[in-house]
């Protein structure tokens, strides 16, 4: 579905801004889940054959840059598959997570969505993220990043089949990584 | 504050063996930290690096030693030397990245250049500005004063005084590398997990003995099945939650059979003994314990040992081969540094459920560990109440009971869950504090008859 305004010569393909509405809807609404700890709903946006990685980030020079990050078979913060995912979200509903109980306040933004042109059933979708956690009286943690996500329709829903978390941290500056990016 | 109200006068207080307390302040006050950083960081051997990270010359890895950051560098020998990062110009660190690979060490202040070995071999305008006058034999970046290998750990010491690597470590601590060396032909796993806790580093070592803590702790990840085979007993006593409702606190086969190891200069073992925890666990995972030559490098009483062994003062060894550097930054923040290590001849698939265990029990993500900061942290936080900090730290458990038998030149204990090593840790860092000769600190930190 093209729509072409002669006056200025641009072309929008409908289709495709359609598909940018329909992924940044999802990413809002999978958002929403989790700061409202919605995981039991969170964990069903994903595809059972997920692959759910946050390497390591290092501090290299701009020659070695190639390994700033590690990689599947290395060492990361996280390296999950659903099974491991649903453990996590089970772990929190067992009411003795102290980590989080009680829960942090978090508010995840997600922007700079873009998805890459392609004609192939699964989208490689890339975005930017901020993830603002209070916990107790005071404490403050963020964590800034960007995403890189395959989205898989499966049944006529989006869902993440592979979701890669790049932090913009190397010496990650939090005690620990209880909530979900 | 006079001179007689300094808290550095007032050690013989700070730690009781005899009450099992331990002084509050000592986990806030910047004058102990300062004496820490000088008498124990300053002096100790400290773990900086596996051979494994820096295979190939040029290969250099920056490591913590107390507040000072040093450089371990592969040699063009195929040796490792240490330095520190700073330019012996006018201070600038002379490498920017936290490991990689190098011609040479170039400062981006003033282009000061420094070979593989620390040596000054640039300096620009040497002859028009410095008109020749200046030695570059005396300006090399600084060294350690001792570096040694033990099986592949690399350990340096500012203390060109100390004794040698080995004999620091004494029978304990070599036992604690042993148990990982003799795993298989070990390397470490590129990536080294580092996060920050806003805790003194006290209580992050501390808590590598405490197998009182994970029942509690950890609860929930023994709910979800983390921990293989979790109990149908429970421990009496009792918790109770916020509604009054009783708490099952799981009570675990091992939890009667710990074996505790006592070592000069502050190192310990303490934890689960291997035939206790095979009844659950079966022997299977543990086979490489089971080699005759392993078995007889470990000794009849280190191949029972399969709890948590710590060197003094801040390398932990866990017991599914990983390295956990307590790193103190200042009084209140302390850096977590994960070593994780793999068989290189191990199968693929070995090799994967090692590393999957590596990433999912520990570091800030692991269903254990995420737990942890939270209770340092807080724990930490009530250290700066001027009343808080006035009632006493307590390790209790089992105090004055255990009788200490010696044997193959370890000092061990064998008892249910204790607090043992956790108070021998305080003991010998009040030791170390006092700043006494080696042989001084040796003497004060080798263990009794009881404790």
């Amino acid at each position: 579905m093209t729509i072409t305004t002669t006056s200025t010569e641009t072309t929008v393909d409908l289709a495709k801004v359609l598909r940018q509405h329909e992924i940044e809807q999802f990413y809002y609404y999978e958002s929403a889940l989790l700061d409202e700890h919605r995981y039991d709903e969170w964990i069903e946006l994903f595809t059972d054959d997920v692959h759910y990685f946050m390497p390591i980030r290092r501090t290299m020079t701009r020659r070695q840059l190639g390994r700033e990050f590690t990689k599947p078979g290395e060492m990361a913060f996280f390296d999950d598959d659903k099974e491991l995912l649903r453990t996590r979200v089970e772990k929190l509903s067992t009411g003795t997570a102290w980590a989080e109980d009680p829960p942090s306040r978090t508010r995840h933004l997600i922007t700079n969505v873009r998805v890459e042109d392609t004609d192939a059933s699964e989208l490689v979708v890339h975005s930017n993220f901020y993830l603002y956690r209070t916990r107790l009286k005071s404490a403050v943690d963020e964590w800034v990043g960007r995403r890189e996500d395959t989205l898989r329709r499966v049944d006529g829903d989006l869902k993440v089949a592979r979701r890669f978390i790049y932090l913009d941290q190397t010496i990650l500056q939090s005690a620990n990584l209880s909530n979900f990016f | 504050m006079s001179q007689t109200e300094s808290i550095a006068n007032q050690l013989d207080d700070l730690v009781s063996l005899e009450r099992g307390e331990i002084d509050r302040r000592i986990f806030s006050d910047e004058e102990i930290f300062d004496l820490e950083m000088k008498h124990i960081f300053g002096r100790a051997w400290l773990f900086l690096c596996h051979e494994s990270q820096i295979p190939k010359r040029g290969d250099f890895f920056e490591a913590p030693m107390g507040r000072d950051n040093v450089l371990a560098v592969r040699q063009k020998d195929g040796s490792i030397k240490a330095f520190l990062n700073t330019c012996s110009h006018r201070g600038n660190a002379v490498c920017r990245a936290e490991e990689g690979n190098v011609k040479n060490f170039m400062c981006t202040y003033h282009g000061w250049t420094f070979g593989l070995d620390g040596e000054l071999v640039g300096v620009p305008g040497k002859s028009i500005f410095y008109k020749d006058r200046l030695d570059f034999s005396q300006h090399p970046l600084r060294k350690v004063a001792q570096l040694e290998s033990y099986r592949g750990f690399v350990f340096a010491t500012f203390d060109k005084t100390a004794p040698a690597l080995e004999e620091f470590l004494g029978p304990t601590g070599r036992l604690s590398l042993d148990l990982l060396a003799e795993r298989g032909d070990m390397e470490v796993i590129p990536g080294i997990q580092k996060f920050v806790v806003k805790s003194n580093w006290k209580f992050t070592v501390d808590n590598v003995f405490d197998y009182y803590h994970p029942q509690i702790t950890h609860m929930s990840a023994f709910a979800v099945g983390a921990i293989p085979a979790p109990p149908d007993e429970f421990v009496e006593g009792g918790a109770l939650t916020t509604e009054g409702n009783r708490l099952e606190v799981p009570f675990l086969p091992t939890d009667l059979h710990n074996i505790v190891m006592l070592g000069e200069y502050g190192h310990a073992i303490s934890g689960p003994e291997q035939d206790a925890l095979e009844v659950t666990s079966g022997r299977e995972p543990f086979e490489w314990r089971y080699n005759p030559e392993t078995q007889k490098k470990l000794g009849r009483l280190g191949s029972r040992v399969a709890g948590h062994p710590h060197i003094f003062p801040t390398t932990w060894l866990t017991a599914g081969a990983q390295l956990s550097l307590r790193v103190p930054r200042s009084p209140g923040v302390t850096e977590i540094w994960w070593f994780s290590f793999r068989d290189r001849n191990a199968s693929k698939e070995q090799q994967t459920a090692e590393l999957r265990s590596h990433i999912h029990y520990f570091g800030p993500a692991g269903l254990l560990e995420q737990e942890d900061g939270e209770n340092w942290e807080q724990s930490t936080l009530q250290t700066r109440g001027d009343a808080s900090r006035e009632v006493p730290q307590l390790l209790k458990m089992g105090l004055q009971t255990s009788k200490i038998f010696k044997d193959d030149g370890l000092a061990v204990i064998e008892a249910p869950i204790n607090e043992h090593a956790q108070l021998w840790t305080y003991h010998s860092w009040r030791e170390w504090l006092r700043n006494p000769s080696w042989d001084e600190l040796r003497a004060r930190t080798t263990p009794g008859d009881y404790i």
